[in-house]
């Protein structure tokens, strides 16, 4: 699988890229990432690409990605020209899901477990209890779980 | 253990379970989680070592050299432009050797994405005759910094681990050996022919490094290659252009098509043993793609004329070796049909210093003082951001920013322009990397120039390391402060002023009175402006906080003074309404815009 996360500083894409990853290794499956991330330190675009169980760099080219999750929505137009198929893997954070999140949840990063939830979701790789066994490893589970369980619906 | 790993922080697992007891080095963008990593480790799992910063590369190098001199293993990390920094002690123990073993890791940063040069460490390895070993992932960077230290221990050289950009910030699952702590003595065996040697003794040991280079060349799993596919074209490869020559492969079937020759150690390269491989496999077409200059093309060439690569202009000269341009040359070369497609860019944004950075603030003083009339000498960090605020005219190595200085304001003053202002920015840990011989300089040889020195006491740009003005290092051990005010009135300055970097009419005053003591004076006058990076621990905890900073849209003429001369990123301007907004995402609610603004039209609330 090839997929690529787009954040941007202090949003936590490289956490997400660890939990996806921490999820491939439970499964026994191999997994690679490459991070680019700009000189701004806030606000820069932060970029992970990731290939699980396949290649031998973790580099992903423009449309050639199965799954783009995209968590600032400055960047979705660039998050779609990594897609294989456009009409299909685009994983947004959208401005509700964020105001969702610190609403109920109190603190923005949560919507990182929100979005790990809508990929879950989307795809037949990773099981929902493949995401909870990695999350349930974090002192904030109850509200990771709760943000997850979100993305889910 | 399989831990998800970087490849920096692969090198820092490889080396200290191959029992390297003694890792230093100064930060620098790739290289910078090696030595965090090693010294979580040490944390971790109780290991006895010395893993930390020093003053800079040079220094650094030095003292790991001694550390293997005492029959330790050692490390010295850097990127490639801190290993010109430590050129000297780097040639040098290339002749002494290295008893207890050195690895030298040097991260390149073809592109370049943050460095001054896109110089390729190879050659330096070549130029003091030490092997050269070049991981392509990082499960490589791993297994080779182990190979490295124990190469370099059997035949007492240093070694190079040679990463780039992709390989150090790549990520892998790792299987990680067991680190526990090690029983070892240090044993100093004094040899003064060797370690002290005179040049009639280099003599010899230059005789030495030769003959130890020529046992290497040849030596088993060093220079065996790796064969992979059985197409007809034969590409020789290294590092993380082999990573991806194997991805472009698989992904567009040229099993068939590419036959890829892997080399683990570029230098030293047994052409002899390689020609004959390549003759045995009897390709047609025989290209050499590495990352970098072309040092396996070049060695390679003299042997045989027919291969294709930089030399031959296939290849481009600069810029980074992504997995597009490779298929790119692939598709030029008429062996693959990459789909010229057109590729999507991220939003443009400028780099900008951090909202609410006190950097910031003292640039747009100095400006406010000195307006476009002085010149103005920058250095390395975040600073150099100082761009932006047309308050940097110059960046070129680290320390630079004072000796540029010294040399503008010596031939201005001699050459009938004896009033021109010379203004010198550096930040904290550039300093006391290798300002401070500069600034030694400067005081001694009479020159009026203006340094101010902006400490956030922290190395900002590489991921806030400590710097030695600290009280602790990164895992909390004690550490012994330097005060930098202290060095400066040490050297002699008689003129010191120090302020926040937030109070800005104090900065101002400090930067007139200043002016005014250069103008009629024949010695430098240092300022430090000193506010913790907002983005560090102490910044994040006690920075000043408002209740509200916003822009009051009566009052805003739309005139852009604060978005173009202060140039805080939360600073935006609505091209609809034509005024100011402050964006609250990214706002600290620093309220330091508040005097970029003529019309008073930026208000804070309590
Ligand atoms: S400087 Fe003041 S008046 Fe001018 S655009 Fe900025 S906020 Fe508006
Ligand atoms: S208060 Fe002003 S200077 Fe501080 S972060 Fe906000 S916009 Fe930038």
């Amino acid at each position: 699988m090839k997929l690529v996360i787009l954040g941007v500083g202090g949003m936590g894409a490289i956490s997400l890229s660890k939990i996806i990853a921490q999820m491939s290794i439970i499964k026994g499956l191999s997994v690679r990432s490459s991070e680019i991330h700009g000189m701004a330190k806030k606000g820069g675009l932060v970029e992970v690409q990731m290939k699980i169980g396949e290649g031998k760099s973790g580099v992903v080219l423009q449309k050639t990605a199965d799954f783009v999750l995209v968590l600032d929505e400055a960047y979705l137009e660039y998050g779609e020209a990594f897609l294989k198929d456009k009409s299909f893997g685009l994983i947004a954070l959208t401005g509700e899901d964020k105001r969702w999140v610190v609403e109920n949840l109190g603190d923005v990063r949560f919507a990182n477990a929100l979005v790990l939830g809508k990929f879950v979701k989307q795809q037949d790789l990773f099981t929902k209890d493949d995401a909870i066994k990695v999350l349930k490893g974090f002192k904030t589970f109850e509200k990771n779980r709760i943000a997850f369980e979100r993305g889910l619906v | 253990m399989k831990l998800f790993l970087s490849g920096n922080e692969a090198i820092a697992f490889g080396l200290i379970e191959a029992g390297a007891r003694f890792i230093v080095g100064y930060p620098g963008t790739p290289s910078s989680e090696v030595i965090p990593t090693a010294m979580e480790i040490k944390k971790r799992f109780g290991i006895r070592g010395y893993f930390d910063w020093s003053v800079n590369e040079k220094v650094a190098f030095e003292e790991a050299t001694a550390a293997s001199y005492a029959q330790i293993g050692s490390a010295v990390v850097m990127k490639q432009v801190g290993l010109n920094v430590a050129m000297d002690p780097f040639m040098n123990t290339a002749m002494t050797g290295a008893p207890g073993g050195l690895v030298v890791v040097v991260a390149d940063d073809p592109g370049p994405h943050s460095s001054q040069t896109e110089q390729d460490s190879r050659f330096l390895a070549f130029f003091a005759k030490i092997p050269v070993l070049e991981p392509s992932t990082p499960q490589e960077a791993y297994e080779f910094s182990k190979k490295a230290l124990s190469l370099s221990r059997n035949f007492e050289i240093p070694v190079m681990i040679r990463s780039t950009t992709r390989v150090s910030h790549s990520r892998e699952d790792i299987e990680v050996g067991d680190l526990a702590d090690l029983q070892i003595e240090p044993h100093f065996v004094k040899d003064v022919d060797r370690f002290a040697a005179t040049p009639h003794f280099r003599l010899i040991l230059h005789k030495k490094l030769n003959e130890k280079i020529e046992k290497i060349k040849g030596l088993e799993w060093f220079s065996d290659f790796e064969e992979y596919f059985e197409g007809d074209v034969l590409i020789v490869t290294s590092g993380v252009s082999f990573a991806y020559l194997y991805d472009i492969v698989k992904d567009n079937n040229l099993e068939n098509r590419i036959k890829l020759l892997r080399i683990k150690m570029p230098y030293p390269l047994d052409v002899e043993k390689l020609k004959k491989a390549i003759d045995k496999i009897g390709s047609k077409r025989i290209f050499v793609i590495e990352e970098g200059y072309p040092i396996l093309e070049m060695q390679l060439k003299t042997k045989m004329p027919v291969i294709e690569g930089r030399l031959s202009g296939l290849v481009p000269n600069e810029g980074e070796l992504t997995i597009d341009k490779i298929g790119e040359i692939l598709s030029k070369a008429g062996i693959l049909n990459q789909k010229s497609y057109d590729f999507v860019a991220p939003p443009f944004k400028r780099p900008s210093l951090c909202p609410g950075c006190g950097h910031r603030s003292a640039f747009f003083a100095i400006k406010q003082v000195f307006r476009n009339s002085a010149i103005y000498t920058g250095d390395i960090g975040c600073y150099t951001l100082g761009l932006n605020l047309g308050a940097v005219d110059t960046v070129h190595c680290m320390g630079a920013s004072v000796s540029f200085a010294f040399g503008f304001d010596k031939v201005y003053s001699l050459f009938g322009k004896n009033d021109q202002i010379v203004v010198a920015t550096i930040g904290d840990s550039t300093f006391f990397h290798s300002g401070i011989p500069a600034l030694i300089d400067a005081v001694h040889n009479n020159s009026k120039l203006i340094l101010v020195i902006l400490d956030n006491t922290t190395v900002a740009m590489t991921g806030n390391q400590t710097t030695p003005a600290n009280d602790h290092n990164q895992i909390g051990e004690e550490t012994k402060p330097i005060e930098i005010e202290g060095v400066i009135k040490a050297l002699g300055v008689d003129f010191l002023r120090i302020r926040d970097a937030y109070d800005m009419d104090g900065m101002i005053e400090d930067l007139k009175s200043a002016k005014d003591f250069v103008l009629n004076s024949k010695s430098p006058a240092v300022l430090i402006f000193r506010h913790p990076c907002v983005y560090s621990g102490e910044g994040l905890k006690s920075n000043v906080r408002f209740k509200d900073v916003y822009v009051d849209e009566n009052l805003c003429t739309g005139c852009k003074v604060c978005v173009k001369q202060f140039e805080c990123p939360s600073l935006i301007f609505d091209e609809n309404k034509k005024k100011v907004f402050i964006d609250v995402a990214t706002c600290i609610k620093c309220g330091q815009c508040v005097k970029s603004c003529p019309f008073d039209a930026i208000k804070v609330e309590q």
